[in-house]
């Protein structure tokens, strides 16, 4: 990976030759396998020599693999810096040419894990997807783009996109919206690190522990008995007739967007919350003595200064939505017209057994996130 | 990466060895003690077989009660060959077991807990054949042999059929459950017949109450109890050739045969005076709570219909034959169809051969690996040569005698079905249809749905 | 300044109560849970959490002794005993489900065989046979009754003492920290190169990441345990530690370049001057500055990890050793899933070291930044 984009040739160091580009490439790759050789290497003596020594006590067992494979990470970063240092050191006749060098070196060693992980573990199966795409059921038949056509003909994958794009629109406005309103009310009250918490505590609880949580709200007993799903107990007190809210054709979709709204405040409310107190005090300060009232000054002065934190919180929460299906699944698994494209294609994985088809659909849901990167590699400009 | 021989070392050095000692202590029935079992065939078995120091990995759906069910079974093979059966169970089966496979990490043996997913695996190459000797041995001595080795049966990667999946434990699906003294107290008799089962209904009704629970709730598997009744019904109205070409869509769900028996489920669930809670509520009713109805005062609802596991989500302290019971869904006089029964069994086939996973196919052909399952709970058998004495009770007993007393015996359908069917469209095709949408349109959308998958 | 005093006050309240609406609508559902993990199995699942603390009435049916024990008494046959088991009050009884509240208490009962049944309000029962009675099958006996409230710590005995708990809480402590802590580390390393140092085709390789923030979970897995399985890591827990960074590396280098590009040009533009190398400027400046941020991402990343059950079921086997917190929980509740009671119980174990995490991680949280907005400015 880290040898594939050293070559563009828009590369900004004109004066250097292929020759030298191939040189750099060639000590960058050397210098990374043998720092992380040998940070690896001294794990595995480490370990096997205190394996000797200590008890064989599984929590003392796990604690050294733990504390070794963090070290290991360390080590990595540390002996490439030394490695890069004793070829090139920033010091001596050629202090000069030494650190250029190095200094093309070095985001290479800074990225490498980084890259070489993301290669491995994303971009591979997304390679993966796309070749599977063209195949059939079986994963070895070539089939051309009937996987494509098929999809677009078919009900289901209409109806999930309709429900995505719903999903879309509401979940991060809302999350987010939420998110600062908590964040805006907590920073201003003298319990604020008590309803944080509180308004976080969704986040700490998993999936399956949401499901259940939620299905004490929607839960439905027929008319009559008594009902346990709290909605539904609000709804007969007023006198109306109890509904099975997650059945209930289109508007099941808003109530499971409920539960991740209800999820991913915490989130947008921590991050928010922390952008807000990195506001300089003086902005605020010159708009209290023009005499804005507090709503004013939330809104004019507090909110532009960190829209970059709002776009990166609407940003992630957005990605988020597009592969939510643990909710979808618990809740209806997509009945009563609530599929959306990520359960969709679970469904057609683990049910279908078609990984082409799987494959096709969550290449639509890369493809849906395009916006988003062309807006993202638009800012990053920016700021170069 | 070159490094990789490293990380392996590492990961190598990291896991720790999972042999667990003493297999021999905790066997549930002490060898050759209760006269019931066949200890013969558990001597035997261990005699011929000595594979100690092996291991083997066992993977299902069981948890729980049934997880130590299983492993009160494991135990004695391990005992008899020395080799060590490491079970696994999982809430997400299915899914793991296809990553697994894919994935070349499959375990030893696994357990289906429906043929569809078994036949997926099988045709893609991941599960290997028993042989023949298997098969034949099952044409012997289980009842109605043939038809448990079709239901194990399926086309390969080259598409010839070979035996793959090992019938062992069997449920009985066609039951209806009931509190015999709310019978009693309302002076109501079993019915025999369908048309009686109908007209104890209508009289229930009649008489101010509700005659049936109905559920199809089961969070992402909703629907699935209503694909049982449709089965049933059909099983009730059309010849079990039409069944089978209906499982294989050699006939279309759009069929009228096949309308019909939706239909006729629809008589019951979407008849208003006949649910508790109303038509409205069959689909989102969770199939674990409305059996409840049976055992509330006043009843809600005097019938449950629902497989022979259904006890274990009755009140704590439900006893069985006394506090609730259960009868034959009764076939129609007039049609002259004989008694058939709906049933399901889970199969045991090899994901990764060894001498130990070929000695344990071997181990489910002795009784004692049924019998010792029998006289716990929860398990009917169609092996012969099990003594039906070793039953727990006399429920389960009773079951075993409809399983045998079957004029026509056939496995649920929309277990046999493709997966994206039998799990999916057909269930969701009932929850619309319990919604209010027409039969035949249902069966119309669940045909389509097939079609694409062909 | 009148003015200023007078909305002071107002202002106050609005923004406490706004906020205390806020925190009452989001715990409400985790509060429902809470109060039913503590409740009564057979009462959880007939009234809603809000009636746990009032009396309910309820329908019982219970069953007499059996008739084989009835004594002989004057020339009847009695049985005596008690329709509760842990006290209440009965208001209205019956023999038959199809009448089961016709009689008040103190009155007596014909029962459809030969007998008659008398409940006091304190559910005692005397039943009377004028000849003496055989079977084994105990009258039932329709009771309608003022429950008391009942609370229980069965749902979390049943949770915290069930076999193997502490040994998965290991297994997941040893997932979560590594998978926690080597991907903040990576992160932040890459996140400081592509913000902070020159080098050809920065702009694509972020759009690159950001793009793969989007890759399906599901997709990978098979993929990658292929991959595992040909090379030899198999399931352990290197694979699964490498396996949650690649897929939490995306958001972290997402979200920590976002922050240390926002960090103030002078001070590293300073740095550099002084002659410091961009390993020293990020190990002395960029770290302690972005402390912050990497707490509030080693948050996200822990509290995913610790809830994660697919990841863990796929590259961890369902052993003893690997087995993980969520796994275990999952194994409780039995093949059918029926229980909510321990669900309910569960639920609360699980979320205990998140909400533990959040609490200490909070508090650097606001440190790191206090720190950071002095040096900033």
């Amino acid at each position: 990976m880290a040898l594939a984009d050293t070559h563009p040739s828009s590369s900004t160091a004109a004066d250097w030759n292929v020759g030298s580009i191939l040189l750099t490439a060639a000590l960058t790759v050397i210098i990374m396998v043998a720092g992380l050789a040998f940070s690896v290497a001294v794990a595995v003596v480490v370990y096997m020599a205190l394996e000797l020594i200590l008890p064989d006590i599984t929590l003392l067992n796990a604690v050294l693999v733990m504390v070794l494979g963090v070290a290991a990470c360390f080590g990595y970063f540390w002996g490439t810096n030394q490695l890069l240092d004793r070829i090139y050191p920033p010091r001596g006749d050629n202090i000069a040419a030494n650190l250029i060098k190095a200094n093309a070196i070095r985001p290479w060693l800074f990225l490498g894990p980084a890259v070489v992980i993301l290669g491995i573990y994303l971009v591979y199966p997304v390679i993966n997807s796309i070749v599977l795409s063209f195949m059939g059921p079986d994963g070895d038949t070539w089939i051309g783009a009937s996987n494509y056509s098929w999809l677009a003909g078919d009900a289901a994958f209409r109806e999930s996109m309709r429900n995505n794009i719903l999903w879309l629109v509401v979940v991060p406005a809302a999350a987010t919206f939420f998110g600062l309103v908590a964040a805006a009310l907590t920073d201003r009250i003298a319990w604020g690190n008590f309803a944080k918490s509180l308004i976080f505590m969704p986040m700490a609880i998993s999936f399956v522990g949401a499901s259940v949580i939620w299905k004490f709200i929607y839960d439905f007993r027929a008319e009559g008995s008594d009902q346990i799903g709290l909605l539904n107990a609000v709804v007969t007190a007023f006198g109306a007739e109890p509904q099975a809210w997650i059945t209930v054709i289109f508007w099941n979709n808003f109530f499971l967007m409920v539960i991740l709204i209800w999820i991913q405040t915490g989130f947008a409310m921590v991050i928010l919350s922390a952008a807000l107190r990195g506001i300089p005090e003086e902005t605020v300060e010159a708009a209290i003595i023009d005499g804005a009232s507090p709503f004013q000054i939330f809104m004019r002065i507090k909110v532009p200064q960190i829209w970059g934190t709002i776009a990166v919180v609407w940003t992630t929460i957005t990605i988020l939505v597009l592969k939510v299906f643990d909710i979808v699944l618990a809740m209806t698994n997509g009945q009563w017209g609530s599929q959306v494209l990520a359960n969709y294609m679970f469904d057609w994985m683990f049910r279908g057994l078609d990984f082409g088809r799987a494959s096709t659909i969550a290449l639509v849901i890369m493809a849906m996130v395009l916006p988003i990167m062309v807006w993202n590699i638009r800012e990053a400009r920016k700021d170069m | 990466m070159k490094t990789s021989a490293l990380v392996g070392a590492m990961a190598l050095a990291l896991t720790t060895s999972t042999a667990l000692a003493g297999s021999h202590a905790n066997l549930k029935f002490a060898p050759g003690e209760d006269a019931r079992f066949n200890w013969a065939s558990y001597e035997a078995f261990a005699a011929a077989n000595d594979l100690s120091g092996q291991e083997m990995s066992l993977f299902g759906p069981w948890l729980g009660p049934d997880k130590d069910l299983i492993e009160s079974v494991t135990a004695y093979f391990e005992a008899a060959t020395g080799a060590t059966v490491n079970y696994a169970g999982s809430d997400s089966f299915e899914q793991q077991i296809v990553i697994d496979t894919q994935a070349g990490s499959a375990p030893n043996v696994v357990v289906f807990p429906q043929p569809g997913l078994a036949a997926d695996l099988a045709s893609k190459g991941f599960l290997v054949p028993l042989g023949d000797e298997a098969a034949g041995w099952m044409v012997e001595n289980y009842a109605a042999g043939q038809s448990w080795v079709d239901l194990g049966t399926y086309t390969d990667k080259d598409g010839s059929a070979k035996f793959f999946g090992f019938p062992y434990k069997a449920d009985v699906k066609s039951l209806v459950w009931y509190v015999p003294e709310n019978f009693e107290d309302a002076g109501y008799e079993v019915p025999e017949t369908m048309e009686e089962l109908k007209e104890l209904s209508d009289q229930i009704v009649a008489d101010g109450a509700t005659p049936w629970c109905i559920g199809l709730g089961s969070g992402g598997a909703t629907g699935w109890p209503a694909t049982d009744w449709v089965e049933d019904m059909l099983l009730r109205t059309q010849p079990p050739s039409v069944y089978d070409k209906w499982v294989t869509n050699e006939m279309a769900f759009t069929d009228p045969a096949i309308v019909g028996a939706i239909e006729e489920f629809g008589a019951f669930a979407r008849n208003d005076d006949y649910v508790d809670g109303g038509a409205g509520a069959v689909a989102s009713t969770d199939f674990r709570d409305s059996p409840g109805g049976l055992f509330t005062s006043p009843p809600k609802c005097y019938m449950h219909r629902q497989a022979s596991f259904i006890p274990s989500f009755f009140p704590e302290g439900t006893e069985l034959g006394v506090d609730a019971d259960f009868f034959y869904f009764p076939a129609y006089a007039g049609k002259d169809l004989g008694r058939p029964v709906l049933g399901a069994g889970t199969l045991f086939a090899i994901t990764a051969d060894s001498p130990v996973a070929r000695a344990f196919m071997e181990f489910l052909q002795t009784p004692i690996s049924h019998e010792v399952w029998m006289a716990q709970s929860g398990f009917l058998t169609p092996l012969k040569s099990a003594n039906p004495e070793t039953y727990a009770n006399d429920a389960l007993r009773k079951q075993g005698e409809i399983l045998t007393n079957a004029t026509t015996f056939r496995f649920d359908g929309s277990d046999l079905m493709p997966g994206k069917i039998g799990a999916g469209a057909f269930w969701t095709g009932m929850v619309d249809y319990a919604g209010g949408k027409s039969a035949a349109d249902v069966a119309a959308a669940i045909q389509k749905e097939w079609d694409a998958i062909k | 300044m009148e003015s200023a005093v007078g909305s002071r006050p107002a202002l106050w309240w609005a923004v406490n109560l706004s906020a205390l609406l806020l925190v009452v609508i989001w715990t409400l559902p985790t509060f429902g849970i809470l109060v039913s993990s503590f409740r009564d199995a057979d009462q959880l699942a007939v009234s809603g959490w809000w009636t746990a603390l009032v009396q309910s009435e309820r329908n019982i049916i219970t069953r007499a002794q059996p008739p084989v024990e009835a004594v002989e008494e004057n020339g009847a046959w009695v049985l005596r005993g008690n329709v509760f088991e842990d006290g209440g009050e009965v208001r209205a009884f019956g023999v038959s489900s199809r009448a089961p509240t016709d009689f008040q208490p103190g009155e007596t009962a014909e029962l459809r065989r030969d007998g008659t049944v008398r409940i006091e309000a304190d559910g005692s029962y005397e039943i009377v046979y004028s000849q003496q009675p055989d079977g084994k099958r105990g009258q039932r006996l329709f009771v309608t009754s003022l429950e008391n409230p009942k609370f229980t710590t069965e749902n979390y005995e049943t949770v915290l003492f069930s076999q193997g708990l502490g040994q998965s809480f290991i297994n997941t402590l040893t997932v979560t920290i590594p998978a926690t802590v080597i991907p903040i580390l990576i992160a932040a390393y890459a996140a400081y190169a592509l913000a902070w140092m020159q080098f050809p085709g920065r702009a694509l390789l972020l759009a690159t990441i950001v793009g793969l923030l989007v890759v399906p979970l599901q997709m990978s897995l098979i993929p990658l345990l292929r991959l595992y399985t040909d090379i030899g890591i198999g399931k352990s827990f290197i694979g699964i530690w490498l396996a949650h960074t690649g897929f939490g590396l995306p958001l972290a280098i997402y979200l920590l370049r976002n922050y240390i590009a926002g960090l103030p040009r002078e001070i590293i533009e300073s740095a550099r001057v002084d002659g410091a190398s961009d390993f020293d400027i990020f190990r002395k400046i960029i770290l302690p500055l972005s402390f912050p941020a990497l707490a509030s991402f080693a948050i996200f990343q822990f509290l995913w990890v610790w809830n994660d059950l697919l990841v863990a079921t796929v590259f961890l086997g369902n052993n003893e050793e690997q087995l993980v917190l969520t796994g275990r929980l999952r194994e409780l509740l039995g093949s059918f899933g029926g229980d909510w009671e321990i669900l309910t119980a569960s639920a609360f174990i699980a979320i205990f070291v998140p909400i533990l995490v959040f609490f200490a991680m909070q508090r650097y949280l606001v440190r790191g930044l206090l720190a950071g907005s002095v040096k900033g400015g």
